[in-house]
């Protein structure tokens, strides 16, 4: 499977145009996909989204569709039957685009390595842009993690 | 003759409960079973033999083993039809053709796996399949109903787990027909608890299905000390208990939630996740944990603050008194909400009866199906608290905003019989044995069979109430309205995650 690599930069450092709005008044707006896990990651974000923390006010929301989406955020060790509906997901977003992973699982397979239906997490088969640890991690560590994308930004602009 | 004597005139095996039969036997026991109500919890393989596994109504467990003959039995779900749902997962898995099965698509497997038949050991692992997406081939049913008109999943944004849902429809709506497609999520847990340790066998329990955690650990451990022939200290067993209830609270407030933001309810949902977190951030620093992973262990509990949770049953009880009748309220008079949610998705007894349905969903249409009051730890503490009969998504919801008061209860009486000692834990002595764990989970019962050898584990047999509710899900959506797919999920506890194992 290949994943292209975002081009998130446009959305979070200082050059280049600027295709959609960034910053904190505008929301960055997530498609998640549960790639093959327990579904803990998967509430977790429910819960940050039924208002756990202030998610809105942070600065983020789910979308339903990935064509509307800045953001693909999976969650779940990769397994093979996903793996092409993440591929699909990913190329019919538009750019600036980026990938992030919230949970182990997600990241390199956690308690899910590789086997005959698992491929273990992304981690060395495409970029990731944040990775949120945890299994499964907190709401909000979940936004503390997402916010962590405007700090870097900013400190990437004052440079 | 009754299935249970067909089943004890088998050759008795090393575990009491269990018997291998022959095929003529087994043959006689399924035309037997088609006449008697013996409790059917599930049916695996272990690549040389198929086990069938029944409940009596004493809830001893009865065990059948029939040999495989090239790689072929006679099915079961002729008689029990959920068993369909394991004869195709033991399909996909080993390759064994059940004769006569009711069902024969694909579960799990649809060729994208790196191998064919993975647990069957004879195949070729050096065989790569081609990488490809998921062609979704509809059955002879789908098509006669119309062919697919439309479909949801595996990726719609939302976030739960990925399931294919398709759908025939008739022009305005309604659906003919609904067929999930599964195996998106599977993990390949069996492959995994093969010859692993105990512990990790335990931790990989607790991610079967997220928010059943504590359920299907507790049914784990249970299952390892039965095959160690030990038990734990009865504060313990109060202990996990009190674990187990409040997973039914957190989990019936997040199931709730999810139904009424799919019945248009925003308001109700988000009153259910504020008292779901509020619960929560009284509970985390005491266990350790939002989710309740891990705090179930072979031989005790553990916990952050284990000395504390009598202070915190308290603690949650005085929550529940605060938020809870107003919640229960807002379910009963919120405009329209009851409307919404009657008389559609219904599920009635013999639906229930036919696919081994229980938990809330077998409650909700008059049935009882809790086996928590089998278990000494809930004497004096659990009671039967139902009454509804109508078995459709209002009752069902009816159910569980019961249940989250009755488990808020339960807190409240069990603290008090905490003390400070914070359970201890027994040192087990595992020898070569098999053994089987109940629990009552939020959606019905969790079962492990256990086998142990050389101080591991050899095998795992997991029976989830998810697999029931996989077909009650696909029978419960003809004739309903298609916009009414997430709530028909929501409320008949459908978890992708869950089909594994």
């Amino acid at each position: 499977m290949s994943l292209m690599r975002a081009v998130f930069d446009a959305c979070f450092t200082g050059g280049g145009t600027r295709l959609k709005p960034a910053g904190p008044r505008w929301p960055l707006l997530l498609f998640h996909v549960d790639t093959g896990g327990c579904g803990g990651c998967g509430m977790e974000l429910e819960a940050l989204a039924a208002g756990a923390c202030d998610m809105r006010g942070a600065g983020f929301g789910f979308v339903k569709a990935p064509q509307g989406a800045d953001v693909l955020l999976i969650t779940g060790a990769l397994t093979r039957a996903m793996a092409p509906v993440i591929e699909a997901a990913w190329k019919s977003m538009p750019l600036p685009k980026g990938l992030i992973c919230v949970g182990d699982c997600a990241f390199d397979g956690g308690f899910f390595t590789e086997n005959y239906a698992v491929m273990g997490g992304v981690q060395r088969k495409v970029q990731i842009d944040l990775t949120i640890p945890g299994c499964p991690p907190p709401p909000q560590a979940v936004l503390d993690g997402l916010c962590s994308l405007f700090s870097q930004s900013e400190a990437e602009a004052s440079l | 003759m009754d299935p249970v004597s067909y089943i004890q005139s088998g050759t008795v095996t090393e575990t009491s409960w269990r018997y291998v039969l022959g095929e003529m036997l087994w043959r006689d026991l399924i035309e037997s079973l088609k006449e008697h109500p013996l409790s059917f919890t599930g049916l695996w393989c272990d690549g040389t033999y198929v086990h069938a596994l029944f409940m009596q109504p004493d809830m001893q467990p009865l065990a059948a083993s029939l040999l495989l003959e090239n790689n072929r039995y006679p099915a079961l779900s002729s008689a029990r039809p959920v068993s369909a749902y394991y004869e195709r997962m033991i399909f996909d898995l080993y390759g064994a053709e059940a004769m006569w099965c009711q069902d024969e698509r694909p579960l799990v497997d649809h060729g994208l796996w790196s191998v064919r038949g993975p647990l069957s050991g004879t195949t070729d692992t050096s065989e790569k399949l081609p990488e490809r997406h998921l062609v979704f081939q509809p059955s002879d049913e789908i098509m006669q109903a119309g062919g697919v008109k439309a479909s949801s999943g595996p990726a719609t944004g939302g976030l739960e787990t990925p399931v294919y849902i398709a759908l025939a429809t008739d022009n305005g709506g309604q659906i003919r027909r609904a067929e999930a497609v599964n195996g998106y999520a599977h993990r390949g847990l069996a492959q995994r608890w093969h010859m692993s340790r105990i512990e990790e066998a335990c931790r990989l329990s607790g991610r079967v299905a997220a928010g059943s955690s504590v359920a299907h650990q507790l049914a784990f451990c249970q299952a390892v000390e039965a095959a160690c022939g030990q038990s734990v200290e009865e504060e313990v067993e109060l202990l996990r208990v009190v674990l187990l209830e409040f997973e039914r609270i957190t989990h019936h407030l997040f199931a709730l939630a999810a139904i009424a933001r799919h019945a248009g309810a925003s308001l109700v949902a988000s009153q259910c996740m504020m008292f779901r977190e509020k619960l929560l951030a009284v509970a985390t620093p005491v266990l350790g944990s939002r989710l309740l992973m891990d705090h179930i262990v072979p031989g005790g509990v553990s916990l952050q603050q284990a000395a504390e949770a009598g202070e915190l049953c308290r603690h949650l009880s005085e929550l529940g008194e605060e938020f809870y009748p107003s919640l229960a309220a807002l379910w009963r008079n919120y405009p329209g909400l009851s409307a919404r949610l009657s008389d559609i998705l219904c599920v009635d007894r013999s639906m229930c009866d036919r696919l081994g349905v229980d938990g809330p969903v077998l409650r909700a249409a008059g049935g009882e199906g809790d086996f928590r009051r089998l278990l000494w730890a809930y004497d004096g503490v659990w009671r039967f608290t139902t009454g509804r009969e109508g078995g459709c998504a209002e009752d069902r919801v009816a159910v569980m905003v019961a249940e989250t008061g009755e488990s808020l209860r339960m807190l409240r009486d069990l603290g008090p019989r905490l003390g400070l000692t914070a359970g201890g834990r027994t040192e087990l002595a595992v020898t070569d044995s098999e053994g089987i764990g109940v629990s009552e989970g939020p959606w019905g019962m969790v079962l492990y069979w256990v086998t142990l050898r050389s101080g591991r584990v050899e095998r795992v047999y997991v029976r989830d109430p998810a697999a029931a509710a996989l077909m009650v899900f696909e029978a419960a959506l003809s004739g309903q309205d298609i916009s009414d797919l997430e709530l028909g999920r929501a409320s008949l506890g459908v978890n992708a995650a869950a089909y594994d194992g």
